[in-house]
């Protein structure tokens, strides 16, 4: 096992790292009283509506181009399977029983437990709940593994804890996909999740949430990468919640190592989203990519991100918007950030908020395209969610949301 | 002989400046007319306003396009009617891609997609298929782009602005080629040729595409009209006020 807990370079984040959470008291959610674990089900035992919710979040259950399913709902794991070779998925509560090296070396490694109250809070769940996943070295999954995280009851506090270990030399495509039942409008999720990815080794995870419009969502997410390790982060956040603070953090620690981090964002009234990221070029030659995408339709959206260069690397932050219609009191708020430590350390950013061109949409009408339509293409073309493996649902919503924009609908 | 494009003592406003004022023009069909002006006279605003575009104002007079007064149209409408425009300079639009724009012209007229395939490979415009429309294209390509996709929505009335000014020899041979393309036998009236208008200094897309009379623009109106090749042999031997004295006095010039 490699040690990719070694964090050469920049320390482990502390507290002053995360924006404080705040805003809600935990214990006004309602907590996992002990209930205890059901039996798990396979893909195909899905309830139809859940499997509905779940499917436009990119979690497919009838889907032969997957390489295995994992779903917490509510307080409990409840599928875990696997078809790939090479390829390990268990409930983290299991993991942690089964590999001491889970906890000594990895579990709370990136992430200090103490960060702020939800972290505390994740870290002292009795039986935490979460994914553990392990692609073995030079095991190269061939299709997405999906894992959901499902809150199917109203005002629950969802705890989560993931690991992921990308050994050298393997790649993993993983779609999470986090979502509320339709006619659940409030809740907290808060997550954790630590990722290492090995030498030569390829990680894309890509987030799909559409949460209910009053749930608050912390996600933690820390990821180091080792010498020509690759990560793509993608975000989209669908049916965006009341408040979402998201801020991941990732080291490349290694030589040539490179991050990609890619969002997409709708905020519309009532809606609060904070999508930022971070990113530390401590290796030689690394590399990074920060883009955000933001439509806003009545909500408050602020793109931030950080990009830092220790070396000689290359990295460039893009924070792009579009105010369809601000509302009472929606905004978009664009601050990039490049800091640079080394004299070849070659840092970059831009930010634009704008409207829709109306030469543009004209322009199109000129070849006889009805202007809603138009305006429909121009906005799918802005987000440009074309995020490989996330499955015609995902795509029907994406088209959706830039058709209901363009129509003042979202 | 019908016309397929009438203007009827139009005026139009820009930004709330009258800019076109009392503009005559007929177009029968299956003819291609030349627009020659001086910069700022109005050419461009011309084209611009019969397509449709929402900045140019009508403020009287009709547009009478194929029998119809589409005086109160809207861009979509005028377009589907059949009227089409290659701009100068065009927007960049991000994220949409020129294969998007064809996709919808071979929905439109699926018969036309083979033909206009074959086409594409044979000018190499292929590159330009997945790339967002006209981003980062030099002038010549971007002519070609706006000719591609002209030749996709097969207009009865192709207007062109200014497709040879300031380019290279060679993209003007495949500009001239696609604009002789453009305007050639209308597939669904055999007995006529595209009808058009085409903006040009140069004159050189002429060589390309006969055209069978030109119009000159002065101070946002049409002065006059002529044989295309003498007009502009006396535009380029004398300058556009001689050319305006002669054709007011309609006295042939050698």
């Amino acid at each position: 096992m490699p040690d990719l807990h070694q964090t050469k370079g920049a320390p482990i984040m502390t507290k002053s790292t995360w924006t404080p959470s705040g805003d809600f008291e935990i214990k006004d959610f309602v907590l996992d009283g002990g209930t205890p674990q059901p039996s798990l089900i396979a893909p195909n035992q899905f309830p139809k509506i859940d499997a509905q919710e779940l499917a436009e979040v990119g979690v497919l259950f009838d889907s032969p181009q997957r390489a295995g399913t994992f779903v917490v709902q509510d307080f409990h794991t409840i599928c875990s399977q696997t078809q790939a070779e090479g390829l390990e998925v268990l409930p983290i509560a299991e993991a942690l029983r089964k590999y001491d090296w889970l906890a000594e070396k990895y579990a709370w490694k990136l992430i200090d437990p103490d960060t702020n109250k939800i972290t505390r809070f994740c870290a002292e769940q009795e039986v935490p709940q979460g994914y553990f996943i392990r692609v073995e070295a030079g095991a190269k999954v061939e299709f997405p593994y999906q894992a959901a995280l499902y809150q199917s009851h109203a005002n629950i506090a969802q705890a989560i804890h993931n690991i992921v270990i990308v050994e050298d030399d393997a790649e993993l495509t993983l779609i999470t996909g986090c979502a509320t039942r339709h006619e659940i409008s409030s809740g907290v999720h808060l997550a954790v999740s630590e990722q290492f990815i090995g030498k030569r080794a390829r990680f894309t995870n890509t987030m799909v949430h559409s949460w209910g419009p009053k749930v608050s969502v912390r996600p933690h997410s820390a990821t180091i990468v080792d010498e020509d390790g690759i990560f793509e982060s993608n975000y989209v956040s669908l049916r965006p919640a009341a408040d979402i603070r998201s801020n991941p953090i990732t080291w490349l620690n290694g030589d040539r190592a490179s991050a990609r981090y890619y969002s997409v964002i709708l905020g519309s009234t009532g809606s609060h989203i904070l999508s930022g990221g971070e990113v530390y070029l401590n290796g030689e030659d690394t590399s990074a990519e920060l883009a955000h995408r933001a439509i806003c339709t009545g909500g408050q959206i602020i793109q931030t991100g950080l990009l830092t260069g220790s070396n000689r690397c290359r990295a460039h932050i893009d924070c792009s918007g579009m105010i369809l219609d601000p509302g009472k009191k929606g905004f978009i708020e664009s601050t990039p950030g490049v800091r640079s430590e080394h004299p070849e350390a070659m840092m970059s950013h831009e930010a634009s908020i704008g409207k829709i061109a109306p030469e543009q949409v004209e322009y199109l009408q000129s070849r006889g395209i009805e202007e809603r339509q138009a305006i429909s293409m121009i906005i799918r073309g802005f987000l440009n969610a074309d995020i490989a493996g996330l499955g015609e649902e995902l795509d029907a919503r994406i088209d959706q949301i830039a058709e209901m924009s363009g129509h003042g609908e979202a | 002989m019908k016309n397929i494009l009438e203007i009827q003592d139009l005026n139009v406003n820009v930004n709330g400046e009258e800019i076109l004022h009392h503009i005559n023009m007929e177009v029968p069909e299956g003819e291609v007319h030349a627009l020659f002006g001086p910069n700022g006279s109005g050419k461009t605003s011309l084209m611009m306003t019969i397509m449709g575009f929402s900045g140019y104002k009508i403020t009287s007079g009709k547009i009478i396009f194929d029998g119809e007064d589409v005086t109160d149209l809207d861009l979509t409408e005028r377009a589907r009617r059949g009227i089409a425009v290659a701009q100068q300079r065009p927007p960049t639009i991000k994220g949409v891609k020129l294969r998007q724009v064809l996709d919808y012209a071979y929905a439109q007229d699926p018969a036309i997609e083979d033909e206009l395939k074959q086409l594409i490979t044979d000018n190499k415009l292929d590159k330009f298929l997945d790339r967002d429309i006209n981003d980062g294209l030099s002038g010549g390509e971007i002519r070609r782009v706006e000719l591609l996709q002209l030749l996709a929505t097969r207009p009865k009335f192709a207007m062109l602005d200014e497709p040879d000014s300031g380019i290279d020899i060679e993209a003007l041979e495949l500009i001239g080629d696609m604009a002789k393309r453009l305007y050639s036998v209308d597939i669904s009236r055999p007995a006529f040729r595209r009808s058009g208008l085409i903006i040009t200094h140069t004159g050189q897309i002429l060589e390309s595409v006969y055209a069978d009379k030109a119009h000159v623009m002065m101070d946002g109106t049409v002065e006059g009209c002529g044989n295309a090749q003498i007009v502009l042999d006396t535009i380029c031997d004398a300058g556009y006020s001689q050319c305006l004295t002669c054709i007011k006095r309609k006295v042939p010039q050698s």
